[in-house]
Parts: C-alpha cells; structure tokens; sequence
C-alpha cells in the first residue's frame, strides 16, 4: 500500500456522540426569516450616490480577429461617461487570475481576438443602463472571421488559424498527460474480461436565479478599490484581483453581497469584478455591472465538464474489478480558469466505491471556441461517478449477473477504512453495504420487479435503475495544481476561520469570512456554537466579514463548508470555553477541573448553587478587570478567532506514484430511480425514487436533505435535458432558459424519499462530512441506468446524455429498426 | 425596453380611439407574448394601449349550442370555467395544459391568437373546433383567420373581442409539451359535430396551424385510434427546432392525433 502514500493521524477533538443538543436537529434556518421577508441584500439591490452603469458589447463570432472598433458614435450619446475597448483595458489592467500553468491569458475585455461567442468585445459605463445598452448598439466592430472549434476531438488536431492561442504553441491541446497509478498493464494482462466503452458528458451549468453582478468604486485620494460582488474564495485569493487591477492587495477590498445561488458558478468570479472596477476607476464614480441572462449563459463561469470518455475495465471472470482506465477529451472552453482542477477532483473517487488495484487516466484538456469551464455542483467528479457506474452496469450485463450483486461483491469493506485508493486520496470511511440495503428497502425494489413484469405484458416500459456514488468533500488545494506541467500556484493550505465574539450581555456574535451562497452557513454555525457553548441558537448573531476583516478562508465548493465552520467554530469556542472556565474558577475560588459548561452556565460539579451564567461571566470579563488574575495574556472581553485547516491532506508524491490525500471526507449515496419510458415520444417519467445519504453525523437533517432532493432534480435536469449546446459554428444554441431546459415540479418525481445512513468521519470535528452536492453526485448514473433498464426489451444502451425526448426517441427508432 | 406612453382605456371604443390616435400604437393583454420581445428589444411601440381596464372584454358564455369567451378572458378561467368543462372538455384541458400557473393566470385567449405563436395551443382549439373570432369590426373563421408565421386576418387596429366556439358531439386534446415552456412541440385537437363531421387541427408543426384532411376523412368515416393506421405523415415543411426535428415531428403527429382521438373516446 505504500505506493499509495501515508495517512496522518487524525486531528479531531470531537468525537461523534449521541447526546449532542444541537447538532443533527433539524432546525429552521436562520438565513430564512429575512431573507423571506425580502431584506436580504443582494448584488443587484445596492445602490450608492453617484453610481453610473455598464453594458457590454460581446462577440457575436465564436473565433474572430477584431480588426477595427469604431465607437464615435457611441461616445457622442448622450448619458455616455466611457466606452472602453480590450485595448483600453491592457493598458490599466492585467490578464485575470488563473491556476493553470503554464497559464492561458484571459482579458477581461478581449482585444485583438474573440474566443467565443459572448465574450466582452467593448465595455460601456452611462448614467443608466438604458444609455449603456443603446451605445453597446451604436458600436461598429468589424470581425475577420477565423475557423470555429467547436468539436472537442477535432480540436486534437487544429492547427494555423484555428488555433486559439497560438503563443502557447501550434495546438489546441490545453494540457495533455497520463497519470499511471499502480500495476494497470499487469493486472488487464490478468484480466478475464475488459469492457469498453465510449462516454460523453454534456457541457451544462449551475444555473442561479442571479446572476453575477458588483458594484466598484475608486477612491482616488486613497487609491484604493472597494467591490461588493457576490463572489466567493474573496479571503482566499482576493488578492489576484488586486493583482490584475494593478494595485497592492492592500488596496482593494471585496465586501460580499448575498449571492442567490451558485452552485459552484460563483467560486471565484474574476470577469465581473474587475470590468466594474476599471470602469470606475476610469470614470471616477462608482459603477454598477450587473449581467443580464445571457451576459451570465455566454460569458462567465457557469459552464460545466463537456467530456468524451474512452473507458476500459478490467475484470475477472468471477466478477472482481481489477483496473480502470480512462481516455478523456474534455472541452474546457477558451480559457483554463481553475487549470484542470476538474480532473483533480475527479481523480478522488474515480474508482468508487469499489476495490480497484490500479487506475490509468490520459487526459487531453482542449481549447475550444466556447466558454470557460468554471465550478458547478460535483466539480468534474460527478462524472467520473457516471463512468464507473456504467461501467459496472455493462460488466454486470455482460457477466449476465445482477448488476446489484456485482456491486455488493466489490464493495469496500467497512473494517478497511481508511482506505487509500489507487490515485492516493483516502476514503476515511463509509459503510456501503448498509447504503446500499437502507435504500433497497425504501425503493421496493421486489415490488417494482413485479409491476415492471406486469407492464411489459401491456407494453408499458417501466426501468429501475441503481447507483452507489462517492460523495467526496472538501477539497484540498493539491487538486487545483496537481496537473500542472509546470510549478505555478502550488498551495496546500485550504483553510476556513471564524470570529467569535460574546458580548458583555452574554449575547454571541459570529462572523464568517466567506460569503452566504445559498446554503445554510448561518444555520450550521448557530447549532455548533450552540452546542460548543450550551446556549440557544437564538442568541446568537451571524455576521460576513470582507477582505479588509477578513481571516483566510477558502469558502464554501467541494461540500467543505460544514465541515471547515464546524471546525473554526469548534476551535474559537475552545478558547472561549477556556476563558469562561478560568474566570469562573478564580471568582468562585474553585479549581478549573471541578467545572462544566452546561445550559449556558459554569458550574461547580455536584454543587447546585456554585454556578454562574455566561452573562455574568461575560459582564465580568468586559467590565471588571480588577476582580480578575494578574496575567497579561487574559484581555478584557470575550473574543476569539480560529482559523481550521483542512482536516486531512498530504502533498502529491514527487514522482507521481499517488497524488496524496486531497479530498478524503468520503460520503456515499445510493440512488434507486423507477422510470417508465413512453417509447412512442421518448418521454420519461418517474415513478418512484429513493435515494440514501451517508454524509457522516448530519449537522441538519432538514438542509442536507435539502441537498440531497433539490441536487436529485439537478441530476435530472443533466440525465434527461440540460446542455449548453454549441452549433457548428460556435453559437450557443441554449443561451436562454426557454431553450436551455431545466427541470420543473412536472419533470421531477411526485416524491424523493430520502433515507439516511450515519458513518461518522474519524477525521472532522463530531464526524461531520459534506453533503452540498448533494443527488447531482448520484442521479445522472441511476437514471441512465434505469432507463436503459426500461427499454432492455428493445436492447437500448445509454452512454450519452442528457437525454430529452427528442433524443431518446431517436435511439428507440434505431433499436426498433435494429430488430425488424 | 425601449421608451413607450402607457394607456389604460376603461371601454373598448376608448382603447379603439387611442390605437387610432397613434402613429405606432400596440396592444396590451396578459402581455405574456409581447412584454418578453419587448424587454429583448424585438419589439417596440409608441403608445401600448391596455386592455386590461375593459371588463366587458372578459368572460364566457354558454349559448344555443356554442360558448362564447371574451378575449381578455384568462387561460386559467377558461381551464376552470364549469360552462366548458360541461360543453367542450378538450378545451378546458387545452386551456390547463398551457404554460405555468403564472402564465394561465395573466396570458388571454385573445392575446394567444392574435400573437399566433407557432407552438401556441389555442389556434389548434379554434381550428379543430370550428370557432369564429369576433372582432370590433366583423367575424372571422377560424379557417380564415391564422395566416402564417405570427401572422393572422386581423388588420392594423383592429380588436378582437370574443371567441365563439360550436360545441361539438365529441372532442380531444393531446399535446407533447417543451419541457421548459410547455409550448406545443406538437399538439392536436380533433372533433366531431353532431353531424359527423370532424376536423383535426395540428399546431406546433408548421408556421401555423393546420387541418389534417386524410385523417379527418378516415375519422369522419370510423372515429377510432385505428381509422388512423397507416395514414403517413410527411415531414416536408415540417418546423425544425433544438427540440425536435423534422422526422420526430412528423412521428408526433401521428400519435398525437390518435391519442386526441382516444381522449375524445374517454370524455
Ligand atoms: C413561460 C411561458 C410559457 C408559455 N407556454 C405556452 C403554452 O404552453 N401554450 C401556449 O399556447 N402559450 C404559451 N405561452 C404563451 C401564453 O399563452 C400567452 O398568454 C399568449 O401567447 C399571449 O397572450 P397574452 O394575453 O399574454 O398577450 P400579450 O402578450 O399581451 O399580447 C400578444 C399579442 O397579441 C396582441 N393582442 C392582444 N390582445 C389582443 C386583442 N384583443 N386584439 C388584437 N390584438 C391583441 C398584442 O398586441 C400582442 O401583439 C407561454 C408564455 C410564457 C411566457
């Protein structure tokens, strides 16, 4: 196993228990009350004096030199306070942030060349955005057209003209490389059996109600930049932005807004942030850039992993999984915004749940005329839990077994977590069996069995399909670079900090330092402060620091953020725990190991009446310093700041034997849909659908499941309709949502039933594991699956998605034809 | 958006007066169609003339063997109208199958043909169920009345002001929805008057809606799913889009038409 590396001792202080208070209550949230009364603040509600407005002219061309602006026009416009082209903006700005390396140079406005349709071709700030968007109209560019690459195989090949950055060389080959991870060759030599298969993976996207949007001002006296954006990674890596503004780090500071959704599309906004603030730097006011719908589908970081797969399993003929491996070609769009951190994190449990010896992936990240790939729900794992997955639905079909028995029988067992898999990340621990019969029992499984029987005599198709899904959280840093060709960012440090602060009255304060994305951070905080400090959640008050407050944090993505602010709030509360308990002792002369925290209050243990309330205790620290212990260390006040690191993660190996642990608070879900097909329109229906989480000691039941439902109709929405879809020329046929489909009530089933199964982590603070991902990690397998189960009569295979009528349809019509 | 005057007239000889008044005047009804191409920029006017102040201008009527329905009249009112539930089934069920709540609870019967949406299900309704359109100036067959692409009878200014539809023995509705907008990828109304005679209308597969002869004449005949066996459907000048091209179109139609069949067996 050494080729695997090392595992680290845990560092967890609390241990999972059973008489936690707070912890695993589903309790409201406490995001809800204001942000349902319509006082939430958001990007696009704020207003300051003096703010002018942009719009953006963007490029209708998917590959294009831009040969001349004329904007004579536009600038004569009343209203007009600045028209800047991507000329302009190098001259006071620098490429925006990037983690690839060698790096892929991205304008915030494009100057000389277009990559895609919608990108920013001239930047325009008036007094409204009425004015804005008639002067992006009066513009005339002229466009000498280059060859669109739009086919992510065809763009293996491109060179001359068709190549998009040609200072990086005569290809359209972003990165290229093959990472071996133990005896591949020798164990499909020993292999029986290999199947094969080719996959491909729709381009689709996180698709928030709001859209990106900040308001910039430039305070020329100070030099210095203020943003409010609702981006994320601000107290992270906030500081590139600064970087690409020309200014020090120091004077910029990012102030988060609410952000009304992201699912992952709001990770690190670069684009929006920084065409504000040129703009308001050159126009000496604040300006506010808010994307419209197809500002945001065009042009930001809303699209998702676009793959082919070339994939091979190896098995024996008693059904024991040997290797995988994989030929990937995945279209990253113009630009490699987060590197290749997609395959990173896909590399974290490409094997599943299962015992595989050995891993082979050959990635090919091309550059194509599309839009960047960003960040969105599963973050290029989930696609990595379709392959396996289907894999092992066709070996199981192959091997004429029964493709829940071919998993049981590969399953890791719960006595060998942690468990390193071949790449070397670690499951620290999981129990997939019980998963697995938790999730039979709520899906029916028998019952469905019959009434499919009984369809197929009346000529109904009814399919049930089955998935057991990794559901990895928190990321480390590693895998954003572990790709790389050459040294870059190399960062392994992906922390989250909290301030803790009780007040005189004994009232708590929390102030997070990463942003409110949609998900419950203020919720999951009030219940482990709660339970660290035995007080009601209603006490306390949560508050987003900025850059200028801010303490390094890496924010929510990769289902991290529970468990990192469960940590951060475990390790301040310690301090003020600490605290609490030292002033107790000295004022009631006690000695400190006689007392508990508990209800709210320190007491003496066994004496009823020695005791005295947080309020007291906090009344004393702030007010009387003279009652208190001559120590220069204990201050006035009750405050602490915790910064939590990753929980877990070790440096790749330098010969790239294994890439270290990188996300290894492993959950597990099994994903049990039924589905009838109508084979005359391709039409699919659910059903039924279960669905069984494992995401360790649940924080809030209520939200993880949430999670899981609203993440199973995203999954939907991938299997069965949504894909930005790009012609042959490059335009972006789905920029819109009545094109783009996302599933509604109608599409998704009646109910998801959710189950839940408990493993504790042994490596986070009570066992919390992520589960933000939620059924977006486990619907696309199980749906393809039980389709392609539905339609097993006509000898249908689904290695494609999504799936719209129109599609699936066709495949019917092929089968159909197939067997007359 | 581009800058308009907004009108609010109470009667309808008010609102013909503003429309009248105007070099570039438009009206206004659930403003579903028109607002989106507005806010795009497609569309612009002067002067927008709404006709949501005009009471007399919605409701339905039962009448000697037809129902009348006023053209402001809300495709959720015409879903839940007793009076058609009673009369004509299908087009109660045409009605519901329409859009979202939102979008039943604003968009108008009126609104809807006059737009003449290619994908839109009311034309199918007045087509397949025989109605004449009322306007401020004379009646309209539904024969008559959808010309082309977004194109009707209508000339410039004038106001459509009720639909009358005949209340036939039997009629159904089928419609293969997009699964974002609902709009009809393909969607059919068949029907059959007391005297036999029957009439199915397709909407969503061409410019406009259109009859289908051979089937109506096979049904007319045996009104049965099986009086359509073997009845082709081509796909020449069939509409082609993201969601369905023209082979699956022409397939649509096909089951389409016998499932509208089969629900006006089942009513
Ligand atoms: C999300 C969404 C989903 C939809 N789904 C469907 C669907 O599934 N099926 C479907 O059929 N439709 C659908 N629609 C369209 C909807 O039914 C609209 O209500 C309808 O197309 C227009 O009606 P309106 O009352 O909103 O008209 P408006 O948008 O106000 O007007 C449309 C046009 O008709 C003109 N007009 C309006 N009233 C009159 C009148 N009395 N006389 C003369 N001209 C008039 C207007 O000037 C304008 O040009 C959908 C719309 C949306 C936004």
């Amino acid at each position: 196993m050494s080729d695997r590396g090392h595992i680290p001792e845990s560092r967890q202080r609390e241990k999972p228990r059973a008489d936690l208070q707070w912890i695993g209550k589903s309790m409201k949230r406490v995001e809800d009350p204001r942000l349902l009364v319509g006082k939430g603040i958001y990007a696009d509600d704020i207003n300051v004096p003096e703010m002018a407005h942009a719009a953006v002219l963007r490029s209708p061309h998917a590959h294009a030199r831009i040969v001349s602006i004329d904007a004579s026009k536009a600038e004569a416009l009343p209203g007009v306070l600045c028209v800047m082209t991507g000329a302009d903006a190098a001259e006071v700005c620098d490429p925006l942030p990037t983690w690839a390396s060698p790096p892929v140079l991205q304008a915030v406005i494009a100057h000389d060349r277009v990559r895609h349709v919608g990108e920013a071709v001239v930047a325009v700030a008036a007094e409204d955005r009425y004015i804005a968007e008639d002067a992006c109209d009066l513009i005339e560019v002229e466009y000498e057209p280059l060859p669109p690459v739009v086919d992510p195989e065809e763009a293996l090949t491109s060179t001359g003209d068709a190549v998009l950055h040609p200072e990086r060389g005569d290809t359209n080959i972003g990165l290229e490389r093959t990472l071996t991870f133990g005896p591949v060759e020798e164990d499909f030599a020993a292999a029986d059996l290999v199947i094969e298969r080719r996959f491909r993976w729709p381009r689709s996207g996180g698709q928030p109600l709001e859209t990106v949007g900040a308001v910039a001002s430039f305070d020329e006296g100070a030099g210095r930049f203020t943003i409010q954006c609702n981006t994320s990674m601000y107290n992270y890596c906030g500081w590139m932005i600064a970087s690409t503004l020309r200014v020090a780090p120091h004077k910029l500071n990012i102030v988060p807004t609410l952000a009304g959704g992201s699912f992952g599309s709001k990770m690190f906004v670069h684009k929006v942030p920084v065409m504000a603030a040129v703009l308001a730097r050159a126009v000496g006011r604040p300006v506010k850039f808010m994307e419209d719908r197809i500002d945001n589908t065009t042009s930001c970081d809303n699209h998702a992993s676009d793959r082919v797969y070339y994939a091979k399993l190896a098995l024996k003929q008693d059904g024991t999984l040997l290797s995988l491996k994989t030929r990937i070609i995945d279209d990253y769009g113009a630009y490699l915004q987060f590197g290749v951190g997609q395959h990173g994190n896909a590399l974290s449990q490409c094997v599943g749940p299962y015992r595989i010896n050995s891993v082979e992936v050959d990635l090919a990240a091309v550059l194509t005329n599309k839009c960047q790939q960003g960040a969105y729900r599963g973050f290029g794992s989930e696609v990595a839990n379709f392959v396996i997955e289907r894999l092992v639905d066709a070996a199981a079909d192959e091997l004429g077994v029964d493709r829940i028995a071919l998993r049981r029988q590969n399953f890791i067992q719960p006595d060998q977590f942690p468990y390193l898999i071949p790449t070397g990340n670690m499951y620290d621990s999981g129990n997939y069996q019980a998963v697995l019969e938790e999730t039979l029992k709520l899906a029916d499984v028998e019952g469905w069995r019959a009434k499919q029987a009984e369809g197929r005599k009346e000529g109904r198709y009814i399919g049930i399909g089955v998935a057991s899904c990794q559901e990895r959280s928190v990321f480390s840093a590693t895998e954003f670079w572990m790709w790389n060709l050459e040294p870059g960012v190399e960062w392994t440090s992906s922390p989250d900090g909290v301030s803790v602060k009780i007040d005189p009255t004994g009232k708590a304060f929390v102030t997070l330092h990463s942003p409110f994305w949609g998900n419950s951070p203020e919720t999951v905080a009030a219940q482990v402060l709660a339970e660290q400090l035995t007080i009601d959640p209603s006490d306390i008050e949560i508050t987003y620091s900025d850059t200028d407050q801010g303490l390094n944090s890496t924010g929510p993505g990769g289902s991290r953020f529970t468990v990192m602010v469960t940590g951060a709030i475990v390790g301040a509360a310690g301090k003020i725990r600490e605290k609490l308990l030292r002033i107790a002792a000295h004022l009631m002369e006690a000695d400190v190991r006689d007392l508990t925290l508990e209800d709210g209050a320190v007491q003496v243990k066994g004496v009823p009446d020695m005791k005295m309330s947080i309020a007291e205790l906090a009344d004393k620290a702030h007010y009387y310093r003279l009652s208190m212990p001559e120590d220069l260390d204990l201050t006035s006040g009750l405050d602490a700041t915790y910064v939590y690191d990753h929980p877990v993660t070790t440096l790749p190996d330098p010969d790239e034997r294994h890439m270290g642990i990188f996300y290894p608070i492993m959950g597990h879900s099994c994903h049990i849909p039924v589905v009838e097909v109508d084979i005359e329109t391709g039409q699919v229906h659910f059903l039924h659908y279960a669905a069984v989480h494992d995401c360790g000691t649940m924080v809030n039941p209520m939200t993880l499941e949430g999670h899981i439902r609203g993440g199973t109709v995203n999954g939907i929405g991938t299997a069965l309709f949504e894909e930005f879809s790009y012609d042959e020329a490059g335009q972006l046929t789905t920029a819109l949502w009545t094109d783009y489909l996302i599933p509604t009530i109608k599409e998704s089933p009646a109910d998801i039933v959710v189950g839940h199964v408990e493993t504790p982590s042994p490596f986070t603070e009570y066992g919390v594991k992520g589960g933000g991902e939620g059924g977006r990690m486990g619907g696309p397998p199980a749906i393809a699956a039980a389709i392609e189960d539905a339609l097993k009569p006509l000898g249908v295979t689904i290695d494609s998605l999504p799936l719209p009528p129109s599609k699936l349809r066709a495949l019917i019509r092929e089968a159909q034809a197939r067997s007359a | 958006m581009y800058p308009f005057t907004y009108h609010r007239p109470s009667s309808l000889d008010d609102a013909k007066a503003r429309l009248a008044a105007s070099e570039d005047g438009r009206l206004l009804a659930g403003g579903m169609s028109l607002l989106p191409t507005m806010r795009f920029r497609l569309a612009s006017c002067a002067d927008l003339v709404d006709l949501n102040g005009i009471e007399a201008l919605a409701g339905i009527e039962r009448g000697d063997g037809h129902v009348r329905v006023g053209a402001m009249t809300r495709h959720a009112a015409v879903a839940g109208s007793a009076e058609v539930r009673e009369a004509i089934p299908a087009l109660a069920a045409l009605a519901g199958s329409i859009g979202d709540v939102q979008v039943r609870n604003r968009g108008t019967i009126g609104g809807s043909i006059c737009f003449a949406d290619p994908a839109a299900d009311y034309p199918a309704g007045l087509l397949g169920l025989d109605a004449t359109i009322n306007t401020d100036r004379r009646a309209i067959g539904a024969d008559d009345f959808f010309t082309g692409l977004y194109e009707t009878a209508l000339e410039e200014g004038e106001i459509a002001v009720s639909v009358e539809f005949a209340i036939p023995e039997r009629a159904g509705w089928a419609k293969f929805g997009n699964q974002a907008s609902r709009f009809a990828v393909v969607a059919v109304m068949v029907s059959q008057a007391a005297g036999g005679a029957v009439r199915l209308a397709v909407t969503g597969a061409r410019t406009h809606v259109f009859r289908v002869t051979e089937m109506e004449q096979a049904l007319a005949a045996n009104f049965s799913e099986e009086a359509l066996d073997g009845i082709p459907v081509s796909s020449e000048g069939l509409n082609e889009d993201l969601h369905a091209d023209r082979d699956y179109r022409a397939h649509l139609i096909g089951v389409m038409a016998r499932r509208a069949v089969r629900d006006a067996l089942a009513r």
